[in-house]
């Protein structure tokens, strides 16, 4: 049977390859794919915990939630790697170093 | 006649500054006008209140007998436990200041005179001249101690200005050495000033006092007081007054001044301008002098008796050594510098007589010095303007090039060495006599000091003569050759109209003494009465 | 005693000194333009008027005084006065009546000098002074003309001030005399501070604090004084060195000779007749002051004196310096008169003295300038003073001679003369003094005798060399010199003296002195008994070698058959005047100049060495205080600051600028957070 744990081992799965993918590709867009995949590991965490709020929901409540903010945050991301490869004619992160002082 | 003649003496120079800052810098030709019409206003002014001056009016300690009396409550300063600060403004003459007032004014007139080709800064130096002017007419009016410290101090600053920028080529060294050398004699004087002050109290107000008048008489001491004559205080061992004695003396006596601590003179001397020079001799050397009677002397009567002996010997060896190292002297400016650590020599050997014939007699010596040096300083000025050298090896035979200069050269030079009919002389003779008459009258010389002092006559006489007979007999011959020859030329109009009042006056004062002497007799007497007598 | 008022003498002795001062004063004024000398011929000749009336006046009659108030010092009054006692206006008229013939003689001898101006200024200066010095009532005022007259006396001797010997002369002259000045000074110095006054009268007069002691060894009068016995002495011998320089006393005669090189004029009228006497007047004014011990130092030196100095004349060759020897030589045998306590007969001595070598000078004068135009003329360059160049001129200058030879017979004291009547009351009082006295005090007289042997030698020489001798100049030996007497205006004064120069001005009896009119006036009064035998003798010898020398000279310089080697260490020492000059220049000079450049460099290195030293410390403290300043204070605010520094710019490599950098620290970090409260939780 399928129970919380096998779940949160996928979530962990999913946050770590997400993690991965953030902190080690070279392309905005792979780490926007890499930062989906840790939401949706942490909704996939939400609605597992969910089974245990059946009076009110809330996990799933939540998880809509965040996907919809997910949604917009990769439509607002997208937008910004989109400008960001116009000025600079790349999206590797490593190259757009302006942030420093 | 109007009270205040002697503040308007006093503040006439700063007004002359101030009206001279309104003027633009380009009319350089304007300061020096401003400064002679004031010079001449002062001169006027001075000479009038000497006329005026009664000769009755003894002054010295006390106040209705200073003329031209100024007394204003000045600073009131409520200190709590302290009691309240009481320095006034007050100022007046007796006979020892009179004649010094008169003296400075005129050579200051010199001065101004000897500036007239001032170029560099004009506006600064003028300024910075009248600004002395009005500090030296200060010291020797002011009756309050702080007032005078006060115009004591604003001396130096000019002078140390003067000498700094407008000197010769090693004048920082020597403007430097001569500041120092005064404030170091100063500084102490400000501590003995302190203690005079919580020392003795104004009877009327009993109030603590700066007031000179009220520190000449032992009744005004608080007692157990640290300068107070019955509480015998000591301070490293030294009885407290003798030591306040001995700080305040050696502040004038720098100035004076005296061997060893004469050094700061011919540095400033050398390196001065002309003017300033002039009035480093005359006037400046007259404060010592003037500092050591009003002040050493009257508020320290009995440490003055006690250390006449001292005084006496430094008066003495200043005579001998100062005619002895001019004597080797190759640079006429150092020389005459050197003469005047000599002639001033006489001024403490008279002064430590503590006779009447010696003490009139320096006080004529220092009125004589004052315009016979400024007129020596003006000499050597002549000739430094015109080939700037003033070595005396370097010139020979100079009395077929400039005849008239040599004979105002001669003049004074004769008159400098004690020549009768001029006043050194009776300066001179004076203090011999006045030192010869201590041992009968109060004891405090040997007569072999008199001995001793005559022999500097001696001695003043082998410089004069060898400068007159190295420089000015003879062929000529000149170390600068013909350019030199074009160069010296004689006396101009200016100059001579210059010198021939100074040697008139050294003339007038030699045949007819009783000029200076009417005016200075009674204060001498009261001095004397006032250490002596008590 | 109170002043008298002033009458008509007191007037005509005022104005015998204001008519050269003025004289002095308007050729001052006028400068270049008084050339000519009128000007002081007329103020000297006025004096000369009124001195004569003042001596008619006074002379013999009762001491005039008269004062006015001068000035004040203190509560002591000093006066300005006159006081004409019998001394004083012989003195005025001596020295008026000498300077006239002068001042004429200077008229052509100083002719187209151009610098003659100046001459009649000084010369009048020097009369003012000098008659004023002889009235004056005080001796502050005395010794006010003392000075001046040192001064007129140094301006004249470097007259001509281009030379440099003049300018040297001049100097000397002057610091020596004022050595003696300083002896002055401090003499009445210490008489006022012990009598409070200073006037001649209330110290010396008849009635004054010093009485004439009565006999010479007596103190004089010690107890009434307020001084010491001790500082008497100390005050007699301070007065005498005055007059030591002023009257050329060995060993400070050496000004005298030097100061030759003034003019002749000035050489006959100040340093012969007039200023060198001064001193000789001065000790004669304040003789009571003198006790018994100084009396017997100022007559060893006059004698001293009078055979030193006639020593060094026997050898000179400058005919100026001869005569001025000669006059050191005769100021010794007056000084040496006021030591035996006979001042009368130093005046005396003095009197006759100022006629006849004043007259010496001129006739030197008139010689030196024929002989300076025969140089000029013949283009011979020889010295105009040097009388081996001289010889034969009797036969040029017969008047000149005649009036040189009158001279110098006074001068050696040969009867019927003046100087025969001084000189031999001064020796007859110098035997019967040392008679008197007993003991060593007899080498006095015989030495003061041989030194006038020792004159008659030095004169006659001089006489033989430049009259009759034979010549090594060419034109004067072959009678084709072309010189002659002097003109009128010099001659005439040379007579004038001449006739002043024989006995009958002073006494009437040719052969004997104690009817001198001036003795008498002044009055001599001995302490000893008179030894009459003296006063054959004495002539007699003196004449007698006189007469010897002469002929002596005659042989040895006329006929050349001189008998002397002239390479003789005495004759050498003689030469080089005793070698004094150099002794002067070398110890005296040198020891004064060698203590002032010890002082000197003492002043240099010791005194503003010790400056130094004390401002090279305060900037060695000043450098210290001023290291800790930087590296301590200043060093612990930069601490402080280099930690925030080095602080900030580790932590400044953090912002890379990266975002996965970012991303990874803020993993890391919440990581840690979370370990963290495992393990707290733990």
């Amino acid at each position: 049977m399928i129970t919380l744990t096998h779940f949160l081992i996928v979530g962990a799965c999913l946050f770590s390859i997400g993690l991965y993918a953030v902190m080690a590709r070279r392309n905005a867009i792979m780490v926007l794919v890499g930062i989906e995949l840790m939401i949706n590991a942490a909704v996939l965490n939400l609605v597992a915990f969910g089974r245990y709020d059946s009076e009110h929901y809330g996990g799933q409540a939540f998880a809509l939630f965040a996907i919809v903010l997910a949604a917009a945050s990769v439509a607002v991301a997208l937008a910004i790697i989109l400008n960001v490869y116009r000025h600079y004619k790349t999206i590797n992160p490593e190259d757009i170093n302006h942030l420093k002082d | 006649m109007n009270p205040h003649l002697l503040t308007i003496l006093i503040f006439l120079p700063l007004l002359a500054a101030a009206v001279m800052l309104t003027v633009p810098a380009r009319r350089q030709s304007a300061y020096r006008y401003i400064a002679l019409v004031t010079g001449l206003f002062q001169l006027v002014l001075s000479g009038g209140m000497y006329y005026l001056f009664h000769p009755k009016g003894a002054g010295i300690s006390q106040e209705r007998l200073y003329q031209f009396v100024d007394h204003i409550p000045w600073i009131r300063l409520d200190m709590g436990g302290l009691g309240r600060l009481e320095i006034d403004y007050f100022v007046g003459v007796d006979g020892l200041s009179m004649p010094l007032l008169f003296l400075s004014a005129l050579v200051m007139v010199i001065a101004i005179g000897a500036s007239w080709n001032v170029q560099k800064s004009a506006k600064g130096y003028f300024v910075l001249l009248m600004t002395l002017d009005m500090a030296v007419m200060g010291v020797f009016s002011a009756l309050d101690f702080f007032l005078f410290y006060v115009f004591y101090e604003l001396m130096l600053l000019p002078l140390y200005f003067l000498i700094g920028i407008w000197g010769g080529v090693r004048r920082e060294y020597a403007a430097i050495k001569f500041f120092l050398y005064t404030l170091f004699g100063s500084v102490f004087m400000l501590l003995v000033i302190v203690g005079l002050y919580f020392s003795v109290t104004n009877p009327d107000t009993g109030a603590h006092t700066f007031n000179m008048l009220y520190m000449m008489d032992p009744a005004n001491y608080v007692s157990g007081s640290f300068f107070s004559a019955l509480a015998n205080q000591e301070l490293f061992s030294i009885p407290a007054r003798l030591l306040g004695f001995i700080v305040l003396f050696i502040a004038f006596a720098i100035k004076v001044p005296i061997v060893p601590l004469h050094t700061w003179l011919p540095d400033a001397h050398v390196e001065a301008p002309t003017p300033i020079s002039i009035i480093l001799a005359g006037i400046l050397l007259k404060v010592g002098g003037y500092g050591i009677l009003r002040i050493c002397f009257s508020i320290f009567p009995d440490a003055a008796v006690q250390s006449a002996w001292w005084l006496g010997l430094i008066g003495v060896v200043s005579i001998i050594y100062g005619a002895l190292v001019a004597l080797t002297q190759h640079d006429l400016k150092r020389m005459i510098a050197y003469s005047s650590v000599s002639h001033m020599g006489f001024v403490i050997l008279g002064m430590a007589s503590l006779t009447t014939e010696g003490t009139a007699g320096a006080m004529f010596q220092m009125i004589s010095h004052g315009f016979l040096s400024a007129a020596l300083f003006f000499l050597v000025g002549m000739l430094y303007d015109r080939v700037h050298d003033r070595g005396i090896y370097h010139f020979r035979g100079l009395a077929t090039l400039m005849p008239r200069y040599t004979v105002f050269v001669a003049l004074a030079f004769f008159a400098s060495l004690g020549l009768p009919g001029f006043s050194a002389f009776i300066g001179e003779v004076f203090v011999i006599i006045g030192t010869f008459n201590a041992e009968s009258v109060n004891g405090l010389l040997p007569r072999w000091m008199a001995i001793a002092g005559s022999v500097g006559i001696l001695l003043s006489a082998a410089y004069f003569l060898w400068t007159l007979q190295r420089m000015f007999f003879g062929q000529p011959y000149l170390k600068g050759g013909g350019a030199w020859s074009k160069a010296l030329t004689d006396a101009s109009p200016r100059e001579t109209a210059i010198m021939v009042p100074m040697l008139v006056l050294a003339l007038v004062l030699g045949v007819y003494p009783a000029l200076a002497f009417d005016k200075i007799n009674a204060s001498v007497l009261a001095l004397v009465e006032l250490v002596v007598g008590n | 005693m109170t002043p008298d008022t002033p009458t008509y003498p007191i007037l005509a002795a005022f104005a015998t000194v204001l008519f050269p001062f003025i004289g002095f004063l308007l050729s001052a004024l006028a400068g270049k333009k008084a050339k000519s000398g009128f000007l002081a011929i007329i103020t000297i000749a006025l004096s000369v008027i009124t001195a004569g009336y003042t001596f008619a006046m006074v002379w013999g009659e009762a001491p005039i005084h008269a004062q006015w108030h001068w000035f004040t010092i203190g509560n002591e009054a000093f006066h300005l006065g006159i006081f004409l006692d019998n001394i004083a206006v012989l003195m005025l008229l001596v020295v008026a009546t000498v300077a006239l013939p002068v001042h004429i003689y200077s008229v052509a001898y100083m002719k187209g000098d151009p610098g003659i101006h100046r001459y009649w200024t000084y010369l009048s200066l020097f009369c003012a002074a000098m008659l004023g010095l002889v009235i004056a009532d005080n001796l502050l005022l005395t010794y006010i003309c003392w000075e001046i007259v040192g001064f007129a006396s140094y301006l004249l001797i470097g007259f001509w001030f281009t030379k440099d010997a003049a300018a040297q002369a001049n100097k000397r002259a002057f610091i020596i005399n004022r050595i003696g000045d300083i002896g002055f000074l401090i003499g009445f110095a210490l008489l006022y501070s012990g009598f409070g006054t200073l006037d001649i009268n209330a110290l010396f007069g008849m009635e004054g604090l010093f009485v004439v002691p009565a006999a010479t060894d007596a103190p004089a009068s010690a107890a009434q004084g307020g001084l010491p016995a001790g500082w008497i002495t100390v005050a007699g011998l301070a007065f005498f060195l005055g007059a030591m320089a002023k009257s050329a006393q060995f060993p400070l005669h050496v000004w005298l000779p030097a100061a030759m090189e003034g003019p002749t004029s000035v050489s006959s009228l100040i340093h012969a007749a007039t200023m060198v006497a001064a001193g000789v007047f001065l000790l004669a004014r304040i003789f009571p002051l003198f006790d018994g011990t100084v009396l017997l130092i100022i007559a060893a030196t006059g004698t001293i004196t009078a055979l030193v100095a006639a020593y060094f004349a026997l050898t000179q060759f400058d005919i100026k310096k001869i005569l001025a020897f000669s006059t050191v030589s005769q100021l010794g045998f007056m000084v040496a008169a006021i030591g035996i306590g006979m001042y009368p007969i130093a005046l005396f001595h003095l009197v006759t003295h100022a006629f006849f070598k004043c007259l010496l000078f001129l006739c030197a004068g008139a010689i030196i300038h024929e002989m300076q135009h025969l140089s000029d003329r013949h283009q011979l360059g020889i010295d105009p003073q040097d009388i081996r160049q001289m010889g034969r001129l009797r036969r040029y200058m017969p008047v000149t001679f005649a009036t040189m030879l009158i001279a110098s017979l006074a001068l050696v004291g040969f009867p019927l003369t003046s100087g025969y009547l001084s000189k031999d009351a001064l020796l007859i009082h110098a035997f019967e003094w040392a008679a008197w006295q007993q003991g060593v005090a007899h080498i006095i007289p015989y030495v003061l005798t041989f030194v006038s042997i020792l004159t008659s030698f030095y004169i006659f020489r001089l006489l033989a060399k430049v009259f009759f001798g034979p010549t090594v100049t060419a034109p004067l030996a072959n009678g084709q010199a072309g010189i002659h007497d002097p003109s009128f205006w010099m001659l005439g004064p040379m007579l004038f003296l001449a006739a002043c120069s024989f006995f009958p001005l002073f006494t009437l009896q040719p052969l004997h002195y104690a009817h001198a009119w001036l003795l008498e006036g002044i009055g001599v009064s001995t302490p000893w008994a008179p030894i009459p035998l003296l006063h054959v003798a004495v002539p007699a010898v003196t004449t007698a070698a006189t007469l010897a020398i002469a002929a002596l000279a005659w042989h040895w310089y006329v006929k050349g058959k001189y008998a002397l080697k002239t390479d003789g260490l005495l004759y050498r020492f003689s030469l080089h005047q005793g070698y004094l000059d150099s002794f002067y220049d070398r110890v005296v000079v040198g020891a004064v100049l060698g203590l002032a450049n010890i002082l000197r460099w003492l002043d240099k290195h010791l005194v503003d060495g010790i400056v130094h030293g004390l401002a090279a410390i305060g900037r060695g403290l000043a450098s210290i205080a001023g290291w800790i300043d930087r590296q301590v204070v200043d060093g612990l605010v930069r601490l402080v600051g280099k930690l925030a520094w080095g602080l900030g710019s580790m932590l400044r490599h953090t912002q890379a600028g990266r975002l996965q950098g970012y991303l990874s620290s803020l993993f890391l970090i919440i990581l840690v957070i979370l370990l963290y409260h495992f393990i707290v939780q733990a």
